[in-house]
């Protein structure tokens, strides 16, 4: 395997949720990589989070999702090597907005990206592994408008039964109504919920739902999506955190409410996509799949 | 340092929780070679009245009392095996060895891992399945009675924070194991650098590894659905159906945990197909050791 010395370490790109980002070059073949430094606990040993990155990641090559090229070992550290990307999706959403008001990406490129994410997450579930942490931070793009899956420390394969899925995953503004009510049985759906949030999040430059602990999260997503009841989603009520005393809302115009943030006009095929997506119900979800036939990407089809 | 750290540990306990170490003394594995003769005087002369117990075909649903009992089983199987195959003095030694065999039995030792670290079967399983793994990417490794401890520990301790969603620090496993918790570490990394992270249950892992290991870089293999579903559960399945048909029946095995005939659900009593088995056992123990000739045919070049 590579050693350290081939890498020449560049400016800090950021922090991860358990390691620190350095820009890179290998040295041999002038390539830029990243570099992820994973500090080896003194209780821990290798984070868990590290190993299901590699692990995962390993298995994973496909356009949209970030290579891993190696893994480097030294005394107190593992170094992560990876393709480099220029940008997160986050970063370059903030990069475009004007004063203090957030500015949607152009339908072409909204388009361009949702269709990658799909792509990658589509791959992931063909491998039977689960993302579980999709938001725009962890979307890496190039300057070729190239979008990739990145951080998959929260990931798992699903394929492996284990009796404990833990009901603390995903960035709260971007989980699944049925995990947030404390689901532990879900599956592929609970990546394509996060695929919603980002494509309204892509449209008008704002999070969809941005709330600050799991009660406002889950009422705010009622407030625009309806709150459910056993009818629209046989089963919700033996949920664990499902509460019969949950406000009740109706379903508003998610279109007019997208509309109102944005200048340029929507077109209604993206909202039925965008409707499929967002199902409340994880077993109506439409699968990354799926979603990837839809006609708004038909000029994608080969 | 494991037995007496793990004493020390055990001695904790007693303080703490008298009842559970009850428990822990009536199901002690040690029998005297006298002991051994008459209870194999009674297997030959009472076949039938070793009890049959039935599990289930989804080992999801197995329950781990049981599992750990096979599984443990399979241990000293593969452990009386590689002990007594002719190539095992001239072996390096590695990390997982001891220096001497550690005094607590491997099932007690199991038993005591998935107590009190909580192993979910699918960890129980996939540990076996990293006994293939390890020993198919790194020739010098063999379990046996110096290096089934700290493999055990290493193998279930990874397979938790890898594939489940609750797990433990280092510092827990390594108390419960015996070892301290710096050499967990050691342990920890020397296997995934070994197996190259290949920790998810994977068809043709063995041989993506080697292959890694020869040209010195990551392989990815193109997996696809329709290569069918290569999800890991496929590969744990058949692992634990193996390990059924091999040690099921009481007297496979030297582990004499419990008198009792395991047999999956749905299918027929196996105490009738002894000579079938008989031969697939004998099948099982040249696979066991020809990679390995094979290997060592191969360093020379």
């Amino acid at each position: 395997m590579a050693s350290s010395s081939q890498f020449k370490q560049l400016e800090k790109l950021g922090n991860g949720t358990y390691a620190t980002v350095y820009k890179g070059l290998n040295k041999t073949t002038g390539v830029y990589v990243a570099l992820k430094e994973v500090k080896l606990d003194s209780e821990e040993g290798t984070p868990s989070t590290a190993i299901r990155e590699i692990s995962l990641m390993k298995e994973l090559r496909h356009d949209n999702i970030v290579r891993l090229y190696d893994v480097i070992h030294t005394e107190n550290k593992l170094t992560l090597v990876f393709e480099f990307m220029d940008n997160d999706l986050k970063k370059y959403m903030d990069s475009r907005t004007v004063g203090n008001a957030p500015q949607g990406l152009e339908t072409n490129l909204v388009k361009y990206f949702e269709w990658q994410l799909l792509r990658g997450v589509a791959f992931c579930h063909e491998n039977r592994i689960l993302h579980r942490d999709l938001k725009p931070q962890n979307l890496l793009i190039n300057n070729k408008g190239q979008l990739k899956l990145g951080d998959f420390g929260l990931a798992r394969a699903y394929g492996i039964p284990v009796n404990t899925f833990s009901s603390e995953v995903v960035t709260l503004w971007y989980r699944a109504p049925d995990v947030l009510m404390g689901s532990r049985t879900y599956s592929t759906s609970i990546d394509i919920w996060s695929c919603g949030c980002i494509l309204a999040e892509m449209i008008t430059g704002k999070p969809l739902f941005p709330g600050s602990n799991d009660e406002e999260q889950l009422n705010m997503i009622f407030e625009t999506m309806g709150t459910p009841t056993e009818r629209t989603w046989p089963g919700v009520s033996t949920l664990p955190k499902y509460n019969a005393q949950f406000k009740q809302h109706l379903p508003k115009d998610l279109r007019a409410i997208l509309q109102s943030q944005t200048q340029g006009t929507i077109d209604p095929v993206v909202m039925d996509l965008l409707y499929a997506l967002l199902q409340l119900n994880p077993d109506s979800r439409i699968t990354a799949g799926q979603a990837l036939n839809h006609s708004w990407f038909a000029e994608y089809y080969q | 340092m494991l037995d007496k750290e793990c004493e020390e540990v055990s001695k904790e306990e007693e303080e703490i929780k008298p009842t559970k170490n009850v428990v822990y003394k009536a199901i002690t594995t040690e029998t005297s070679p006298v002991e051994e003769e008459e209870n194999n005087r009674k297997k030959t002369d009472t076949i039938a009245e070793i009890p049959e117990i039935r599990l289930p075909s989804d080992f999801r649903k197995c329950s781990r009392t049981d599992l750990v009992i096979v599984i443990s089983r399979m241990l000293s199987f593969l452990i009386y095996l590689n002990d007594t195959a002719p190539d095992q003095e001239s072996k390096e030694l590695t990390r997982f060895h001891s220096r001497v065999p550690p005094v607590i039995s491997v099932y007690n030792y199991l038993l005591r891992l998935t107590r009190y670290s909580s192993l979910e079967p699918a960890v129980l399983i996939s540990a076996v399945y990293y006994i293939d793994l390890l020993a198919g990417v790194y020739p010098a490794f063999s379990l046996n009675s110096l290096t089934v401890h700290r493999f055990l520990l290493t193998a279930t301790s990874v397979a938790s924070k890898g594939l489940c969603d609750a797990f433990c620090t280092n510092t827990h496993y390594a108390k419960v194991g015996g070892v301290q918790c710096s050499e967990l570490h050691i342990l920890e990394n020397e296997f995934l650098q070994r197996v190259n992270y290949r920790i998810l249950p994977r068809d043709h892992n063995i041989e993506i590894c080697k292959q890694e290991h020869q040209i010195d870089s990551f392989v990815t293999p193109h997996y696809r659905v329709q290569h069918g579903t290569n999800d890991g559960f496929n590969v744990l399945s058949t692992y634990y159906r193996k390990i059924i048909e091999l040690v099921g029946l009481y007297d496979s095995s030297p582990d004499k945990t419990k008198k009792a005939n395991y047999v999956l659900e749905h299918s027929k009593s196996s105490t009738i197909e002894s000579v079938p088995r008989k031969r697939q056992l004998e099948e099982f123990a040249e696979q066991q050791h020809e990679p390995k000739q094979r290997d060592n045919h191969k360093k020379p070049i």
